[in-house]
């Protein structure tokens, strides 16, 4: 049972990084690479922060803002300079590698000692079940922190999934989608497109370092490896959440991506409880993304050549 | 109320592909007219079309509208000015967002855009109510993606789109060259309706000799990247297909002559 709170809470975390993920890959098309980077920014600046004893909230929030500017200065190196996308990711990536050293100041940060956001979901808690230590949960003994701490990582995702929800409909927010679908079309009406992936970068990565920030203090450190493979992460949390959703409209996207991560991590955390090697675990995420990117093509041929396509 | 001043482009210069797009063109539009540019493949029409939308900044020249010159203005900032229909219906809408999305996205034209929701209801019940006179049944179907729509009903959503906010000036590239008769015909009565309702300034740019006769109140005809015939008034009102035709064959004569003038030259006088 408490493994399977961790997974949840995990997977409710990474569902920011699948968010963030999701603005960069669906909205404007591109694998931006940073994401691996500006993870671990985010948890690197919050747990120095924390270390060095700043409010939680507001070492969180720096660690997500850092995260957007690494997504803005992607954005200006691709927009601004003409580089590749993909090479702009790249490029952020490998310099933050060193940044997060340079800002934890070496590879690993234990935060264990220091208080921070997980105190606020065990205070949670026991305002809303009072102050004993555990309590039974459908048969089992939990403990009152981990349930209060995936209250209000829930509460906390939801409440960030409306308001991403409720930004794509404001005339900035479809301006934005609108650049990632025809940026000719909105050139012509009058949006500076340069601008709109910059922003819309710093967006991305801002909630993915969100995600670091809040990743490293559930699990009580900070590591200088914690991002990597993380783009493949969010990747695959935003295919299963559209195989499971089985649309691109924006509303149950966001969903599918939220819930795309969190049987995404569920389903790793089934795969180790029943003895997958954790050192195969990249290889089996790259692998499974790569059916997940190929199959519906694949089923597309099928169906066709079983005759009775969809467009008759 | 437009200016092109002595205009010149050459694309990938230095290049055996070097093309000498525009070669100096000069022109000025009263504000108003409805002007209509002819002219063969590769002759430049569209690449003129789009110096004056800001796809790509000039070699030498100036372009002004309304007296301010615009010529190192980035294409976004030109769009507060300019609205643009394009020859390829996929281009002027965004296919994956609904029919409400990007009208309302065009309603913002050149404007400011806020963190205030995109689709307010007075605007999107005004959209409808204009949507409705293109009588093609659209404003039932305001929450259905774009990319699900014909191409003619996609051009005619876009020329609403581009005049919904009254534009300075109307820029139709071919817009009508990807579709059907039947749906071409349709959106040049709907272009024809708006110009005129609207008394908008107008470049278009056609491949067919009907439209460049019975449309417009002036017309250009490009070769080779400059201004070769320029007509208005009672001549442009006189034009018929053919005559257009015989104009067309009258250029390319010259332009045949002149490598064998050449020749004939070189061999008396070298």
């Amino acid at each position: 049972m408490n493994l399977l709170l961790g997974s949840l809470t995990i997977g409710l975390i990474l569902s920011l990084l699948a968010l963030g993920v999701y603005i960069a890959f669906r909205i404007f098309g591109m694998a931006d690479i940073t994401a691996d980077g500006s993870l671990t920014l985010g948890g690197a600046v919050t747990a120095v922060l924390l270390l060095k004893g700043t409010d939680p909230v507001l070492a969180t929030l720096a660690g997500c803002l850092s995260g957007a500017a690494a997504g803005m200065l992607t954005g200006i190196l691709h927009t601004r300079f003409g580089i590749h996308s993909l090479l702009s990711g790249i490029l952020m990536m490998t310099a933050l590698y060193s940044i997060n050293l340079w800002v934890m100041g070496r590879s690993n940060l234990p935060l264990l000692s220091v208080a921070n956001l997980t105190d606020a979901g065990e205070r949670l808690a026991n305002l809303m079940i009072g102050p004993q230590k555990t309590m039974m949960l459908m048969g089992w003994e939990v403990t009152c922190r981990d349930i209060g701490i995936l209250l209000a990582t829930f509460a906390w995702v939801c409440l960030t999934a409306v308001l991403l929800f409720f930004f794509f409909k404001t005339e900035l927010g479809t301006a934005m989608r609108a650049t990632g679908d025809n940026p000719q079309m909105i050139r012509a009406l009058g949006v500076n497109t340069g601008n709109m992936i910059v922003l819309g970068l710093a967006l991305s990565n801002g909630l993915v370092a969100l995600s670091g920030a809040l990743l490293a203090q559930f699990q009580g450190f900070a590591d200088v490896q914690m991002g990597i493979g993380m783009i493949v992460w969010g990747v695959a949390s935003v295919i299963i959440g559209e195989s499971l959703v089985r649309t691109r409209r924006l509303g149950l996207a966001i969903t599918g991506a939220i819930m795309g991560a969190v049987l995404f991590r569920l389903l790793l955390a089934i795969a180790l409880r029943f003895g997958l090697n954790p050192n195969n675990l990249k290889l089996i995420t790259a692998i499974f993304v790569f059916f997940a990117l190929v199959s519906p093509a694949l089923l597309d041929s099928l169906r066709k050549r079983w005759g009775g396509t969809k467009y008759a | 109320m437009l200016e092109v001043i002595g205009a010149k482009k050459t694309f990938n210069p230095g290049t055996i592909n070097e093309t000498r797009a525009l070669q100096g063109v000069h022109f000025k539009l009263e504000k108003s007219s409805f002007v209509i540019i002819i002219g063969t493949n590769g002759s430049g029409k569209s690449t003129l079309l789009n110096a004056v939308a800001g796809s790509f900044f000039l070699d030498d020249g100036q372009i002004r509208i309304d007296g301010k010159d615009i010529t190192r203005w980035p294409e976004h900032r030109r769009a507060a000015y300019i609205g643009r229909v394009f020859q390829n219906p996929f281009s002027g809408t965004a296919p994956n967002m609904t029919i409400e999305e990007n009208l309302v996205l065009a309603a913002r034209r050149g404007l400011f855009r806020s963190l205030l929701p995109a689709s307010r209801r007075s605007l999107v019940d005004a959209l409808k109510e204009r949507v409705r006179t293109l009588g093609m049944g659209l404003e039932n179907r305001f929450d259905n993606e774009i990319g699900t729509l014909s191409g003619g009903q996609r051009q005619a959503l876009t020329l609403l789109m581009a005049t919904w906010l009254r534009p300075q000036l109307l820029l139709l590239d071919e817009h009508t060259a990807a579709l059907d008769p039947k749906s071409a015909d349709q959106v040049i009565h709907l272009t024809r309706e708006v110009v005129a309702r609207e008394q908008l300034t107008t470049l278009m740019v056609t491949h067919s000799m009907w439209q460049a006769a019975h449309l417009g109140d002036r017309l250009i005809m490009v070769h080779r990247g400059k201004i070769v015939r320029d007509y208005a008034g009672a001549t442009k009102a006189r034009l018929r297909p053919d005559d257009l035709l015989a104009q067309f064959d009258e250029v390319r004569r010259t332009d045949q002559l002149d490598p064998t003038a050449a020749e004939m030259l070189r061999s008396r006088y070298v």
